[in-house]
C-alpha cells in the first residue's frame, strides 16, 4: 500500500507536466488575441503592438512555453495580463474566500445530509425516509443558479435578513453556502442512506442485533463506523469539486473566489492566470483522487494495488 | 405571521445598515465589473477611468452634459496652424503627497504616455504630441506632430490625468497603478482586487469644502440582478448600470431614485458592404426600413432608449440630426425585390456582446428581418471570439462578418472619434472598427479635412457633409441611442452618470 | 455524482438464489416501486412530447411573436404566458423538451460508451493501460468544465451540438472510474478465473463475463447522470456558453428570464419547473432502477 501511494505520488509529476503542456496549448488555441483584448475596444494597432510586447506575447510560442514551464518549476507563474499583478498573489487572494465557502458549505451539508441519510436508512420506507429522500432528490434536481436567485430574492431583498453579497461577516456566508451546499447535502443524504442500508443488512450488524443490543447502539456503534468509510470518500470528492470554485454560485453572489477569477481570466484570455489555476485545480484533484483510491482499498480488500 | 416577519426583517436590516452610515459619511458604489487598473493611461475601460477620478484630475474635463470644462487648467490658446497649444495652469494645487502641481508635472505626465517604451494602453490617444515644454511654472506649451483639432478633447478624456511626478519617480511607471497619487478629492486607501477599492476624503483638496463625504467604497458586483438586490437591501447607495428590466422594480422602492441619463452610446447594425448582398445599397436600405426602432426601444430597453436620429449621437459635438430612419416594411420589401431578392435571403447575424439586453436585441432584429424574408442565424460573440472573428480579422476580402450588432461610445465627446474609427476607410479591421468595410472617398476627405482645421465653422460643415453622405450610403442600420440607467439612495446627492458612462461625483453628499 | 461508484459488483454476480430470468426479476421489483414507475411514465411522456413537439405546439417557438402582449401572464391563448420578446412560452417549453432531452441523452450516451470502454481496459489490464486511462481521467476531472466548454465552442463553433460534446466529455471520467472499479472487483472472481484458465481470449472475457457485470451499475448511473447533464447544459447557458438564441433551451430560457423575473415571474417559473420535473423524473427513475437491479435490497 505504501509503495502504491509512493508510486502514485511519483506519477503525479508527469501528470502535472502533461496538464501543463495541455493547458498551455489549450489557452493558445483559444480564439481571441489577449493583447487586443487587454488593449481594449478603441486601441490602435500601434497600441496593440505595444501591449503585445509588454505582455511578452510577441515571442515565439516555444520560447513562451519554456518561460512558462521554467517559471512553474520555480513556483513562479508570471504576471496576470489584465491586472499585471503576480499570478500567485492573485490566486492567493482568491483562494481563501473559496476555501471558507467550501468549508462552510461542506460543514452544514455533511451534517444535514448524513442525518437525513441515517434517519432514512433506519426508518426505511417509512415517512422520515420518504420525506428525506424527497428533499434529497429535489436538492439535486434544481440548478444552483436558480436556487441562488430565489434565496437572494427572498432572504436578502424581501426579508432583509442577510446581505445579498459580501464575505466580510458570517452573515454573508449564509446564502452562498446554502446554495452551494444544497446539492452536496442531497448527494450525502442519498449516499449515506444507501451505505447504511447495505451495512444494516450485513452479518455483523445482524449478529449485534441478535446479541440483544438495542437498536440505537447498533446503529451508532456498529453500523456507523463501517458505513462512514464510503461516505467519507464521497465527501472528499465533493470537497474537491467545490474547491475548484463554484463558478455559478460565485457569479450569482459576487463571491471573490477562484471560480470568478477563472471566468474573468478566460474572458480576458489571461493566459498565465488560466494556466496557474488549471494546474492548481489539477493538483487538488489528483491528491484527492489518490486519497479516494487508497480508501477503496480499505473498503474492499479484494482490490489489489500493483 | 407575515407582519411579524416584516417587522423583524426591518429591525434587523436597520441594525445592519443604518448603524455604520450614521457614524461617518461612507458611500458604497456598486459597479458592473472589476477594475483593470487605477492608472487611467493604462486603462481601456470607462469604469476604471471613472473610478480613478476619485483621486485623479485632468487638465480639462467634461461636465455632466459632455461640455468641455477646464479643471487643473485655466484656459488654453491654439496657434493658427493648429500645431502649438499653450495651456495656462491653475495655481495653488498640490498632489496628495505634498508635491506641487505645476508645468513640470504636466510635462512628466505627457512625456510618460508619449514614450512608447512605457507601453501604455492609451498611447494612441496621445502619440500626436511631438513635445511638451514648461514655459514657466504655470504655462505649458504642447507641440503636435500634425494639426489635430480634437486635441483638447483628448486631454479632457478621462485618461488624461495628472499623476504626482514624485510618486511616479518613487514607484515607477508600472507600479504606480498600485499606489495612485493625484490631485483629486479622495486619497487611495486600499484595493482588494476582486472585492472592493476604497478611497477616503483628502483634506488638502484645492476646492475648499469638498469632498463632502468621508469615503467611497467602489464595489464591483458583476451580476445584474445581484447589483440591483444590493441597492434594495441598502448595502450600496449608488449603482450603475441598472438593468433595463429592473427599472420598474427599483422605481417602486420609496427610498431609491432611478435616473435615466442621455448617453453618447449609439447602437447600430453594421453590414459588410464588400459582400453580397450587402454591397447593394437597396438591400442595406431595406434592412434599415425593416426594423421598427420604437418597438426595439420598448422590447429590449424597456423604453429607456430613443431611436437613433443620425450616425453620431446628439450629445457629441458636431453631430447632425438626420433621422430617425422610418419603419416601413412595404418599402423594405419593394427595395429587396428591386435588388433581386423578392424572397429575401439567408445570412449571419452576430452580436458583439452576449449579455441579456444584447440577446434581446439580436432576437428582436431576427424577428424583424424575418418579416421581410431575411432569415438570420444568430451568434452571440464572446469577447475572444469577437476579437478573432471581427476585430482582428486580417483580410477584409474574406471577413466572415455580415450583419453585426454593436455599439460605440464616442468617449472624447467629439465627432472625430465617432466617425473616423467606425467609418473611415483607413479604419477597416484589423486597424480599427469599420466593420461595415465602408469606403466613401468624400467622407474620408471630410474627416481628414476636419482634423486639420481649427476653424469651428469649417469643421461643422465638413462633419455635416460626412454624416449626410454616410446616412445616404447606409452602411449601418442605425438603431437606438440608449439611456444610462442608474439608481441611488435618496439620501445620496451629487452623483451623476455622464453621457460617456463615466461618473461625475464632485458634489457627492450623503444626508 | 452517482452513489454507485463504490458498490462492488461482487454481489450482483453472487445472487442466484431463485431461478428467475434476470428480466422478469427486474420488472417484478421495478413495478413494485410506484414512484419510480410514475417517473418512468413521465419520462416516456416527455419523450413523446419531444418527438411530437413540432406538430403539437400552438405557435412557432422561434418565429411567432406579439409585441402587444409582452410579458403577458398565463391565459387561455398562451397557457404559460408570453415572454419578453412576445413569444409563447408553452410552445417554447415543448420544443425545449427536444433540446434538453437530446442534450441529456446524447451526451451521457457518448460519455458512457467511451467511459465504459476506457474503464474496462483500465480495470482488466491494470498496469500501464490503467495508469494512462486514470491519468486521462485525472486530467479530465481536473480540467475546469467551463474552460473545456469554451475551448470546444471555440474549436467547433457555437451552438447546442458543442454543448453536448462538452457535457459528454464531463461524463467520460466518471463512467471510466465506475466501470474500472467494478472490473477490478469482478476479474478476480472464480468464474472469470475459470474462463481464463479455459483459455478464453481477453476479448471474450471482457465482453462476455465482465461487461455484463458492470452493466447494471452503468444503467443506474446513466439515468442519474442524465439529470446532471441537463443541469450542466442549463448552467452553461446561464454562463452564456450554451445554446444560441433563439433556441428554446430551458437553461437559456431561464437565464433570459432572470432579468424579467420580478416583473414577469412566469417567464422563469415554467422553464425552472420544466428542468426540475425532468431532472427529478430521471433521478427517481434511476433510484428505482438501482433498487430493482440491486439484489441486495431483498435481503434486508
Amino acid at each position: 500500500m505504501t509503495q502504491y501511494v509512493l508510486k502514485r505520488l511519483a506519477g503525479l509529476v508527469p501528470t502535472l507536466f502533461a496538464i501543463g503542456v495541455l493547458v498551455f496549448l489549450f489557452v493558445h488555441l483559444l480564439p481571441g488575441d489577449p493583447a487586443r483584448l487587454a488593449a481594449g475596444p478603441d486601441a490602435t494597432p500601434e497600441t496593440v503592438a505595444l501591449v503585445r510586447k509588454d505582455l511578452g506575447l510577441d515571442r515565439p510560442i516555444a520560447q513562451q512555453f519554456v518561460r512558462f514551464a521554467d517559471g512553474a518549476l520555480h513556483w513562479n507563474f508570471g504576471r496576470s495580463l489584465s491586472t499585471k499583478r503576480a499570478v500567485a498573489e492573485e490566486i492567493a487572494e482568491r483562494f481563501m474566500p473559496t476555501f471558507w465557502l467550501t468549508v462552510w458549505s461542506m460543514a452544514w451539508s455533511v451534517v444535514f445530509g448524513m442525518a437525513i441519510g441515517i434517519a432514512s436508512a433506519v426508518w426505511r420506507n417509512r415517512w422520515p425516509d420518504r420525506l428525506g429522500m424527497t428533499l434529497a432528490v429535489s436538492g439535486i434536481s434544481f440548478p444552483a443558479f436558480a436556487l441562488g436567485m430565489v434565496l437572494m430574492q427572498v432572504f436578502a431583498v424581501d426579508l432583509g435578513w442577510v446581505p445579498a453579497v459580501g464575505n466580510d461577516s458570517w452573515r454573508g456566508y449564509v446564502l452562498p453556502s446554502l446554495t452551494l451546499g444544497a446539492a452536496v447535502a442531497a448527494i450525502m443524504a442519498r449516499f449515506t442512506r444507501s451505505s447504511f442500508v447495505d451495512i444494516l443488512g450485513e452479518d455483523f450488524v445482524r449478529t449485534a442485533r441478535a446479541k440483544g443490543l438495542d437498536e440505537r447502539r447498533v446503529v451508532i456503534k456498529h453500523a456507523m463506523r463501517n458505513a462512514l468509510i464510503p461516505v467519507v470518500t464521497m465527501m472528499g470528492l465533493q470537497f474537491g469539486f467545490l474547491l475548484g470554485g463554484s463558478i455559478v454560485v460565485e457569479k450569482v453572489f459576487n463571491w471573490p473566489g477562484l471560480g470568478r477569477l477563472l471566468v474573468d481570466a478566460v474572458d480576458m484570455r489571461d493566459y498565465p492566470v488560466i494556466q496557474a489555476l488549471v494546474l492548481l485545480f489539477s493538483l487538488e484533484f489528483i491528491v484527492i483522487n489518490l486519497a479516494v483510491d487508497v480508501l477503496y482499498g480499505l473498503i474492499n480488500p479484494a482490490i489489489r494495488y500493483r | 405571521m407575515k407582519p411579524l416577519v416584516r417587522l423583524l426583517a426591518v429591525a434587523l436590516a436597520s441594525l445592519a445598515v443604518a448603524a455604520p452610515a450614521l457614524a461617518s459619511k461612507d458611500v458604497v458604489f456598486a459597479v458592473a465589473s472589476t477594475f483593470t487598473t487605477t492608472d487611467p493611461y493604462d486603462a481601456n475601460d470607462t469604469l476604471s477611468q471613472a473610478m480613478a477620478k476619485s483621486f485623479y484630475e485632468g487638465l480639462f474635463g467634461f461636465d455632466r452634459n459632455m461640455k468641455l470644462i477646464p479643471v487643473l487648467a485655466e484656459g488654453y490658446t491654439a496657434s493658427p496652424d493648429g500645431l502649438v497649444y499653450t495651456i495656462k495652469l491653475r495655481h495653488g494645487v498640490k498632489f496628495q503627497d505634498g508635491t506641487d502641481f505645476n508645468a513640470e508635472a504636466v510635462k512628466v505626465n505627457f512625456d510618460r504616455v508619449t514614450n512608447p517604451d512605457n507601453k501604455l494602453k492609451r498611447y494612441g490617444l496621445y502619440k500626436i504630441i511631438a513635445k511638451t515644454e514648461a514655459v514657466d511654472d504655470f504655462t505649458v506649451r504642447v507641440t503636435l506632430k500634425e494639426p489635430f483639432s480634437a486635441f483638447i478633447n483628448d486631454l479632457a478624456h478621462p485618461s488624461g490625468v495628472m499623476i504626482s511626478p514624485a510618486a511616479l519617480a518613487k514607484w515607477g511607471s508600472k507600479d504606480i497603478a498600485f499606489h495612485p497619487v493625484g490631485t483629486g478629492p479622495f486619497k487611495f486607501v486600499e484595493w482588494r482586487q476582486p472585492d472592493y477599492l476604497k478611497v477616503e476624503k483628502w483634506d488638502g483638496y484645492w476646492k475648499k469644502g469638498y469632498p463632502k463625504v468621508d469615503s467611497i467604497t467602489w464595489k464591483p458586483v458583476v451580476d445584474n440582478n445581484s447589483r440591483a438586490a444590493l441597492m434594495q437591501t441598502g448595502e450600496a447607495q449608488f449603482t450603475f448600470p441598472v438593468p433595463y428590466e429592473l427599472a420598474q422594480v427599483l422605481k417602486a422602492k420609496p427610498d431609491l431614485e432611478l435616473v435615466a441619463a442621455p448617453s453618447i452610446v449609439l447602437r447600430y447594425l453594421s453590414m459588410n458592404t464588400l459582400q453580397k448582398p450587402f454591397d447593394d445599397v437597396r438591400v442595406r436600405e431595406a434592412i434599415a426600413y425593416a426594423i421598427n426602432k420604437e418597438a426595439l426601444a420598448k422590447v429590449a430597453f424597456s423604453g429607456y432608449a430613443v431611436p437613433a436620429d443620425g450616425v453620431v449621437p446628439d450629445a457629441v459635438e458636431y453631430s447632425v440630426k438626420l433621422g430617425p430612419w422610418p419603419y416601413d416594411v412595404a418599402k423594405a420589401k419593394k427595395l429587396l425585390t428591386e435588388a433581386g431578392y423578392p424572397n429575401g435571403f439567408e445570412t449571419e447575424l452576430w452580436s458583439a456582446y452576449n449579455y441579456s439586453t444584447a440577446q434581446k436585441v439580436a432576437q428582436f432584429l431576427q424577428q424583424q428581418l424575418q418579416q421581410v424574408g431575411i432569415r438570420t442565424r444568430i451568434t452571440m460573440l464572446e469577447a475572444g471570439q469577437r476579437v478573432q472573428k471581427v476585430e482582428s480579422w486580417p483580410d477584409p476580402k474574406t471577413a466572415p462578418v455580415r450583419l453585426y450588432y454593436v455599439g460605440w461610445s464616442s468617449s472624447t465627446g467629439e465627432a472625430d472619434w465617432a466617425l473616423r474609427p467606425l467609418l473611415a476607410s483607413e479604419s477597416w479591421p484589423p486597424v480599427l472598427f469599420n466593420t461595415a468595410y465602408y469606403r466613401n472617398d468624400q467622407v474620408d476627405a471630410d474627416i481628414k479635412g476636419a482634423l486639420a482645421t481649427t476653424d469651428k465653422v469649417e469643421k461643422a460643415k465638413l462633419y455635416r457633409d460626412a454624416q449626410e453622405r454616410i446616412w445616404k450610403d447606409a452602411p449601418w442600420a442605425p438603431l437606438v441611442t440608449e439611456e444610462l440607467l442608474s439608481a441611488h439612495n435618496r439620501r445620496l446627492t451629487g452623483v451623476y452618470v455622464m453621457p460617456d458612462a463615466s461618473f461625475n461625483f464632485t458634489d457627492i453628499d450623503l444626508r | 455524482m452517482g452513489s454507485s461508484i463504490l458498490r462492488s459488483a461482487t454481489d450482483d454476480a453472487a445472487s442466484g438464489e431463485r431461478v428467475r430470468t434476470p428480466w422478469s426479476e427486474f420488472s417484478r421489483k421495478f413495478r413494485r416501486q410506484k414512484v419510480a414507475v410514475a417517473a418512468g411514465v413521465f419520462v416516456v411522456l416527455l419523450v413523446v412530447v419531444a418527438v411530437a413537439a413540432p406538430w403539437i405546439v400552438p405557435y412557432n417557438a422561434e418565429t411567432y411573436f406579439d409585441y402587444d402582449a409582452l410579458n403577458a401572464p398565463p391565459s387561455l391563448a398562451h397557457l404559460f404566458g408570453v415572454d419578453s420578446l412576445g413569444r409563447d412560452i408553452f410552445s417554447r417549453i415543448l420544443m425545449g423538451a427536444r433540446i434538453s432531452l437530446a442534450a441529456g441523452f446524447i451526451s451521457v450516451a457518448a460519455g458512457a460508451v467511451i467511459g465504459t470502454l476506457l474503464g474496462l481496459v483500465a480495470g482488466y489490464y491494470e498496469g500501464w493501460a490503467d495508469r494512462i486511462v486514470m491519468r486521462i481521467c485525472d486530467v479530465l476531472f481536473a480540467f475546469p468544465g467551463i474552460l473545456l466548454a469554451i475551448g470546444i465552442v471555440a474549436i467547433l463553433g457555437g451552438g447546442m451540438a458543442n454543448v453536448i460534446a462538452a457535457v459528454a466529455i464531463f461524463s467520460v471520467p466518471t463512467f471510466a472510474r465506475l466501470v474500472r472499479g467494478n472490473t477490478l472487483g469482478l476479474k478476480h472472481l472464480t468464474f472469470v478465473e475459470a474462463a481464463r484458465s479455459l483459455g478464453a481470449s481477453d476479448r471474450t472475457i471482457v465482453l462476455r463475463h465482465i461487461l455484463p457485470g458492470t452493466i447494471s451499475a452503468v444503467v443506474v448511473y446513466f439515468s442519474l447522470r442524465i439529470g446532471t447533464s441537463i443541469i450542466t447544459a442549463a448552467s452553461l447557458s446561464f454562463l452564456g456558453m450554451g445554446a444560441q438564441p433563439p433556441t428554446p433551451e430551458w437553461g437559456a430560457m431561464l437565464d433570459a428570464a432572470r432579468s424579467d423575473m420580478l416583473v414577469a415571474p412566469h417567464e422563469a417559473i415554467f422553464p425552472a419547473l420544466a428542468i426540475f420535473l425532468t431532472v427529478l423524473a430521471f433521478n427517481l427513475l434511476g433510484d428505482g432502477l438501482r433498487d430493482a437491479l440491486d439484489p441486495k435490497i431483498e435481503r434486508v
